[in-house]
Formats: structure tokens, sequence, C-alpha cells
């Protein structure tokens, strides 16, 4: 995809800029903290937040787009009936150091909340933000996100993409918001030369020779569209799952979420969602008892399906985006590389 | 637990016992897993088949209450397979020639009776424990909790020493705490018979250290323990009890007992979160602020003192319950309950409990906290005990004997029950999770574990209701068919008010730790067929 | 919305947790990964721990109870009152006739402060604790 404008943001002048753009907006950036910690957070103060672009953040964009318990609606009742109070409007946000594989995330998250009906609450927040992403010039331990075709850089879906070339960041426009925000700072910028250009390509190119995973996502894809479900498999990897639920919590693409109704006093109360796993029993149990999938052989079947083979079938692509994130934190460790791993010996034996 | 957290991955064997690790310590059996993963052996001493003991090379399905049989046996064989440590059994311990003799006495054959385990399997996991130098033992409740409960410990100890499997990274004994902060509150001297910081009442220097920090006497007979409070009957010595986020009435052994001590008290104050069972019974009922409304430390399994953060005001009109003991304090005329904040508390703390000594809120803020014995602002903490010496010196052994349980199975109660806690879901008597929708969707009521071949027998499908009847009192509880048990065992959790199988567990104690016997009670079942 | 890093209240791991507080409510749970105890991941219970914070169930007012059911009063009210049981009592029957249990789920200091009213206080070493169960 061609880009709408491509700039030059000396470093220097990245705090000038970003201290611009907090005046108009919230701004979110990755901050470590002072546990060494690095999460989206919000800041107020950019002179002592650390934003550390250095390290994955360890949350991605999901808190803040499909936070993990927030109030639908509060309802009163009196003599008249029910009232329904919505939550209040959601404020213009700018997400700044977002990962290739977490903007990636956020597509599909748009995809999931616009069918059938768009989802307000979601699209309340979505279209008040703003998302700058930084290419990954060095892959993190965990990350296998060229085998999902969700980075290291990206082509589109940004509203600004940032890459560092070194004293600069190579600044590309996807999307007419972006644009439109280089636009108004034009002195911040100067004008991109060929030496960028090739910087730019380079370091590409490095980056894509420094990951240390070989994921076969592509592979797996593959045997699971054309062969019969691997049951052996599911069985031996169910077995390890202690039934946490932070593979899908921590994942930027797991969207699963149940609805609860609070009630505070005999007058007023809550509609809840919050974030939920479908590697747990209670969600896919009926009423009556009966549960049509058997958590012991079964856990992280869905899961696991849903992302390699349900969504490449539907929308032709993946929805894991190689973040990493649900690796090593595993109990029992079995996360999707394992499974993907187990999938593609199968063939080589 | 004599090692950090951590070091388990590190270890070569695993030898587990009495623990149902992946539901009560998931981080723990996250380490003890990736040890399994890069090659470690792991051994599952347990009566249940939990899911741990599914992963373990060798699982030691016991007869419950048989736990020092079954380690007799263990160091008979590494004995007579010239497994010992020699080296480090003269250098580091004392009395072994005693117990050495005592189990070359011991027949073999008997203890495969005793335990239900053929010999071999026994011999197995004998030699894969002895033949390794970082074989790390975790145990839980399942060893304490049992009338010879301080026995089955000192029984675990042996087996460490006979190996010298102590004093190093990746090699000790591990007893895994509980509860968040059972470890502090034992610290803080919240116990009968010391002082913070496992000092002696007796000692009088000790107290007259803490005469003069305090600004008064203290009393210097033990006092008494929780059971004894909570189990003297309506005539008992207690009259009055203030009962700080403890829910007795639900989780102590032979309930019927303790509700009767507690509705005859002249008087009785409960601080909790949640109106709990214990609180409905009080006068007066304190609403205190949950974690989440408030500061302080709390001292994990590993003896790691860590910070906790005040993430919102207190809700409703709830105090913290520092505050409310403070208040009470000056209002009862004791001196010294005026702290400003809990860093000052931590202040007192480290100045009268010299394994807390160098720990202050400074050095806790911002870092992960600091593992006692940190002895002064200098100490970076320990990280595992017992480094090149034991807090008395050598090493003792001493000789435990096999004994049977205080009930024994009979015709009239055929089976054994287990209690425990017993989900992936559920937290103690549930106060705190069953108000959590997610938690409660996934286990939503009380399941008794129960083999099918007594399932056949009894003509029970799954999910009906059982009578589950023993000497103290019954509860009806829904069946749940698993192999998880053995036959002639049944389990179940204490989670449930509606299932307060506590009511049937006996008030029978170890005599030196006071821990009740909850692990073995004989019971009766039957399956009700009509409400 | 805003993360404020705690210790877990469930088991005796001791997980790192930071809990996401938006607006005085607190909305979520998120593992810390550089904690040596919870590295990125929580269990079922650490990953729930905020929704019982806000149940409708919590206490919210001191309890006393008046005819035989537990109504709510002023703190002054519940502190005089326990004051003066607690005193009659030990007046009445000795300091060894009252007996605390503390808390495997306060923290260190609310466990030491319970210890120190009991044995300076109240005058008993009858303190105890859950630690056996």
């Amino acid at each position: 995809m061609i880009d709408l404008k491509e700039l030059i943001l000396p470093k220097d002048n990245l705090i000038p800029l970003l201290r611009k753009l907090k005046k108009e907006a919230r701004l979110i950036a990755p901050v470590q903290n002072a546990y060494g910690d690095t999460l989206f957070s919000e800041i107020s103060d950019l002179d002592s937040a650390h934003i550390d672009l250095d390290n994955q953040p360890q949350s991605s964009l999901k808190p803040f787009l499909l936070p993990q318990q927030e109030i639908l609606a509060r309802y009163q009742v009196d003599k008249a009936g029910y009232t329904f109070t919505p939550p209040e409007d959601e404020q213009e946000t700018i997400y700044f150091g977002v990962r290739s594989c977490d903007l990636t995330a956020v597509l599909y998250m748009d995809l999931i909340f616009s069918k059938p009906v768009k989802d307000t609450n979601y699209y309340a927040r979505r279209n008040q933000s703003l998302i700058i992403t930084l290419g990954c010039n060095h892959p993190f331990a965990n990350c296998f996100c060229e085998a999902t075709a969700s980075g290291p850089y990206l082509e589109y879906g940004y509203d600004l993409q940032f890459i560092d070339i070194g004293d600069c960041y190579f600044i590309s426009a996807g999307r007419i918001k972006g644009a439109d925000l280089l636009d108004q700072w034009s002195y911040f910028f100067r004008e991109v030369q060929e030496e960028d250009r090739k910087a730019r390509y380079q370091l590409l190119l490095e980056a894509r020779g420094k990951f240390t995973r070989n994921v076969q996502v592509a592979h797996a894809c593959r045997r699971l569209q054309k062969e019969p479900d691997p049951e052996a498999i599911w069985e031996a990897l169910s077995r390890r799952c202690y039934d946490c639920g932070g593979c899908a919590y921590v994942c930027p693409t797991c969207t699963c979420f149940s609805l609860d109704d609070m009630v505070l006093d005999d007058t007023q109360g809550l509609r809840l969602r919050s974030w939920d796993a479908c590697t747990s029993s209670g969600f896919t149990r009926m009423a009556g008892g009966h549960n049509p999938v058997d958590r012991r052989c079964h856990a992280l079947k869905r899961r696991f399906l849903h992302k390699l083979k349900d969504d490449f079938a539907r929308h032709g692509k993946v929805s894991c985006t190689g973040c990493g994130r649900c690796i090593d934190i595993c109990f029992g460790g079995v996360d999707i590389t394992t499974f993907i791993d187990l999938v593609t010996a199968v063939e080589a034996s | 637990m004599t090692n950090s957290i951590g070091e388990l991955k590190g270890a070569e064997v695993l030898l587990v016992t009495g623990s149902n690790t992946t539901e009560t310590h998931p981080q723990i059996a996250r380490n003890i897993l990736r040890g399994v993963d890069r090659g470690a052996k792991l051994i599952v001493i347990d009566p249940r088949k939990t899911d741990l003991a599914r992963e373990a090379h060798i699982h030691l399905a016991l007869r419950p209450g048989t736990d020092i049989a079954l380690i007799n046996g263990m160091m008979r064989i590494i004995i007579d397979e010239d497994l010992a440590d020699d080296l480090f059994i003269s250098m580091r311990t004392e009395k072994f020639t005693a117990l050495r003799d005592y189990l070359h006495r011991l027949d073999l054959d008997e203890i495969a009776t005793i335990t239900g385990i053929d010999l071999q399997t026994i011999r197995d996991a004998a030699c894969i424990y002895a033949r390794s130098c970082k074989s790390v033992i975790c145990y839980c409740l399942g060893v304490t909790q049992h009338t010879c409960g301080t026995n089955n410990v000192q029984a675990v100890a042996n087996l460490a020493m006979l190996t010298g499997n102590v004093e190093k990274e990746h090699g000790g004994v591990d007893p895994l705490r509980g509860q968040n902060n059972v470890q502090g509150a034992c610290d803080m001297a919240a116990l009968p018979a010391v002082l913070p910081g496992y000092q002696s009442l007796a000692n009088l220097e000790v107290r007259e250290r803490f005469k003069a920090a305090w600004e008064t006497d203290i009393p210097q007979t033990p006092g008494k323990s929780l059971t004894e409070m909570t189990h003297a009957g309506r005539e008992g010595e207690i009259r009055a009890m203030f009962i700080m986020g403890e829910n007795p009435v639900l989780s102590d052994p032979h309930l019927g007992r303790v509700e009767d001590t507690l509705q005859h008290l002249d008087f009785l104050a409960v601080s909790d979160i949640f109106l709990t069972e214990t609180a409905r019974l009080a006068h007066v009922v304190f609403p205190a602020a949950s974690f989440a409304e408030k500061g302080g430390t709390i001292t994990n399994s590993e003896r790691r003192v860590q910070l906790c953060h005040r993430a919102i005001k207190p809700i409703g009109n709830c105090r913290p319950d520092s505050e409310i003991i403070m208040e009470l304090g000056r209002r009862l005329g004791c001196p010294g309950m005026d702290f400003d904040s809990d860093a000052e508390i931590m202040d007192e703390i480290s100045l009268l409990t010299p394994i807390y000594g160098g720990i202050h809120y400074d050095r806790l803020e911002g870092s992960w906290g600091l593992q006692w014995p940190c002895w002064d602002r200098d100490h970076p903490g320990t990280s595992f005990l017992h480094k090149y010496y034991f807090a008395r010196g050598k090493g003792q052994f001493t000789i435990t004997e096999h004994q049977e349980p205080r009930e024994g199975v009979e015709e009239k109660y055929p089976f054994t029950l287990v209690t425990g806690r017993g989900s992936y879901h559920h937290y103690h008597t549930a106060t705190m999770t069953r108000n959590s929708r997610r938690l409660v969707r996934e286990y939503p009521e009380a399941l008794l574990e129960i083999n099918q071949d007594d399932c056949e027998k009894l003509g029970l499908q799954q999910g009906e209701m059982v009578e589950l009847v023993s000497r103290r009192g019954r509860v009806r509880v829904k069946a749940q068919i698993t192999d998880r048990v053995q036959p002639g065992t049944v389990f179940t959790s204490f989670h449930f008010w509606e299932v307060p199988i506590n009511r049937l567990t006996i008030d029978a104690l170890d005599p030196k730790s006071k821990c009740p016997e909850f692990k073995v009670c004989s019971a009766n079942l039957r399956k009700v067929d009509h409400d | 919305m805003q993360d404020v890093m705690t210790i877990c209240n469930y088991c005796g791991c001791g997980c790192g947790v930071y809990l996401r507080v938006d607006q005085g409510r607190v909305v979520g749970s998120y593992p810390s990964k550089n904690h040596p105890i919870s590295q990125g991941n929580l269990c079922s219970k650490g990953w729930h721990l905020h929704e019982f914070i806000h149940s409708a169930n919590r206490l919210t007012e001191p309890l006393m109870r008046k005819y035989g059911k537990l109504c709510p009063v002023s703190w002054d009210e519940a502190l005089d009152y326990t004051t003066k049981s607690l005193l009659r009592t030990k007046k009445a029957h000795g300091s060894d006739s009252i007996g605390v249990l503390a808390s495997a789920k306060c923290s260190n200091e609310e466990n030491y402060l319970l210890q120190k009213l009991t044995r300076a206080g109240l005058q008993t070493n009858n303190i105890d604790h859950c630690a056996r169960l």
C-alpha cells in the first residue's frame, strides 16, 4: 500500500512533538515503572515518565480498547420503571509506540466488533483513537511476527508508523488522521532523502534476520485446513492446561467476553462486560449442565483452531500476531508454538 | 521454604508430598513442571491422583495416613543400596546410629502392606531421590494435617538429611505455605507460644526487650491454640473473642463444636470484609478494608517480605484492620497504639524481630521485597536457608514410627474421608472467590470425589446426591465419579457453606503442632433417593 | 487508568499484580512480567482478583447485635461496646478468658499490632490464626 505521506522526525524533536499532541488528547505510551515493568500507561508528565521504546510492552492495547471489565450501562429503577445510562463519552486518545503485532491485533478487533452490528462501546473508543506504531528493528526473544505476516514493519493499518533509522525516525502516514497530524505540526519534520529510504530498507532486512524463533505458522495452517483434527495432540496439550486463562487474557486478539449484571442495591445496578476465556469449561456449559466441550481433552482446541484454522478460512489470515506474550507464561508449558511444533512435527516423522 | 520458588526448576529430582500443587500453589507447580520439562524426575506422594501426580514419573498413591511408614521404607532402601551421604551425615548431623538401627529392624514387606504400594515402586522412588544431589522435597498440608503431622515432617527431614539434600541451592525441604500471609502471621507471632520472630516467651532477656519497647509487662505462660479456643465448648475458659479475617465456623474441624463454643461466648467481635458464617454469630462486626484499600507488607512462602500498595480508598465506611486494632487498643488503654503509618509499625517490628532486622519500607519500595532472615540494613536477604549451618547447629535424626490415624475404617464407617482445597477456582471458605462471578461460574457447587468401583456398589450415577455421615455430623453433596480417588476413599473441599464438610471432620490434633487431622476420618455414605 | 502494584491476596506464592484502577474502581488485575514469582502470568483466582472488591455483598458499616439482629451502628458505638465488653470479661474471668484470632489474610503490620494488643493490652497469650487449616 502506498503511504499518504512520508517525513523524517529528528529524535530531538520527539518529546516536543509529543508535548504538543498531549495538549489535545490523552497520550498513552509504553512506560517503564519503578519495578522495571513496561506497560502502556497514560502519560501525565512527559518529563518524568520513562517512555520505554526498547522493551516489549507487557500488555497490548486490548486493555484500553476492550477493558478487562467495563460498565456497559448503569440502570436505576423507580416507580416509573428502568432508566439506563450509557457510559460517558470517550476521550480522544493517542497511542504512541505501539508495536506492529499489536496494531495488527487492533485491526482484527475492528473486524470482530464490526459484525454483525458495530459494537457501540468498542467503536466509541476506537473512533477516538489515533495509533502511532513503532516498527521493530530488534525482534524480542519470543517474537515470531514474520511468520504471522504482522511485522516487523507494517504496510498498512496505522495512522502513523515510526521507524528508528538512527538519529531520526522515518515516518509514514497510513491514514488521513495521521497525515493531518503531520500537516498540523509540519515544522517538526524534514523531507525524506534517498539515504533515509535506503537506511529504512536496510534495517528491515536486518530485522528479518534477527528472529530467534522458527515457528512454522503457514505450514501448520495448511495442515489444519487439509487434514483431520489432530486429536492426540489436543489431548496431550489439554492435560497440561491448568485453567488459568492467562493465554487468552494476555493475547491481543482473544476477544471472548461475557456479560454480567451486578445489583448494587434495590434501586440500581450495573451491566458489566468482562474478559473471558474459551479455555474455561464454564464458557461452554449449557443450562442443565451439559457441556459440548470436554475440558480434559479439548481445553485448548477452540483457541488454537480459531486462530490458525477458522480465521484463516474466514479472513485469509491467521489471528495470531506472533507477539509471543503467551510463550513462557503457561503454567503447563503448552502455548501456541508448542501446538504448531507438534502439528508440523507429525508430517516430518 | 528453605529454597526459593525459582530454584525448583533447577532441581534434578522433585519429590512432592501431600500437595495438590497445580491447584493450590500454581506458580510453584509451574516451576516444578519447568524442571520436569528440562529433564528432572518428579515423584508425587499422594493418595489422590492429582493433576500433578498425572505428570509424575512415579506416583506413590499411599493409603491416607501412612506417610511415615513409606518414608521409613524409602530410607531403609537407601541405606541398603548404599546411597546415603555418609560424609554429610558424619559432618552435619547427629543421632544417626539410632535411626539406622531402627530402620534395620523394619520389615519392608510389611511397609508395602501398610502403605498399599508395591515394594518395587517404593524402591524405584527411593533410588531416584537418593541418587541425585539436587533433590528437593516440597510438602504441604497433606503431610501436616494428621495426628502424627510433626512426625511426618520429621520423617521428611530425616530423608533429606540421610541423602545430604539440604543446606544448598536446588536442594532442600520446602513446606509450601497456604495463605498469602500465613508465613508473616507466624513471623509476627500471631501464635500462642512465641514472640515475633519465633523468640521464646520463656527467655527473660527477650521479654525484657519487649517490656521496654511496649512499656508494659507481658504474660509468660503460653496461650491457647486456635482449636483449643474454638473447641472448648459452652463451658470453656474462653468467654470473649476477637476474630480478625477468619472464618472458623467453616474452616475448623468438627464444626458442631465450634458453633456451640462461639454461640455461647459472652462476647464475640469479628472484623471481616464480608458477613461470613462466623460474623453472623458475632455481637459486633467491623467492616474491614480489603487488600486493595490498604498498604502493608505480606510474606510469601519463600519468606519474601513484599510491599502492597493501596489502589483505592476504603469503600463505604470500611477501615483497615490496623486502624481498627489501634482504635481498640487506645480505648483499652494499651500503650504504643499510635502509629501514623504502616512504615512506622515496620520500624518497630524490625527493632524487635532480629530476622526482620533490616526490613524497612524504603528498601521495599520499588523492589521485589526481601527474604528473611535479613539481619540489618546492609543485609541482602536470604534466598535459601540453612546454608552451612542449621538453625540449631547440627541436624538431628529422630526416629519416627508409623502410627495409624485416630479413626480407622470400620463396618459402620467404611470410607476414608479426605478434605482440603479442591479447585482451581476457589479458596478456603470461598468468602472472596464466591463473590467473584467468573470463579463461581467455573465451579458452582461442592462435589464429592468418589471412585467408579464404589459408585457401582452403591448404584450411584454422576451428579446424584449422597449423604455423607461421620461420627460427628452429616452433609449432603453431589457425587463426582473420578479416578482421582482410590476405592474406599472420598474427597471433598471445605469451600461451600452449603456443604460444611467440617461438620464431619475429626478434631483430633497433633500433640505438638496442634494441627487437626483433616486428612483422615472415617465416614459412610448412601445415595439420597429423593429430597 | 492507573496500574497499582500490589501482591495477590490468595495463596502463599505471592505474585506481583497490577490492579487497574479507573475512576475509583478496580477494573482489572494484570501480572507483572519482572516479578520473580508471577513472571507474566496469574492463576484463575489471580486473574479475577479484582472481582470481589466491589461486590455488593461487602460489609460497609459496623454492625451490632440488637434484640438478636445485627444492625448498622456508628464506629464509636461499635468500638465502645467492644471495649466495654472485653474489659468486663477481663475483670470478671481474668485475662486468659479472652481469645484472639489473627489472620493469614491480613498484613504483617496488622498481625503484629493485634498480637501486641493481645499481649500488652489484654495481657494474655491467647492468640493464634489459621496456620494449620
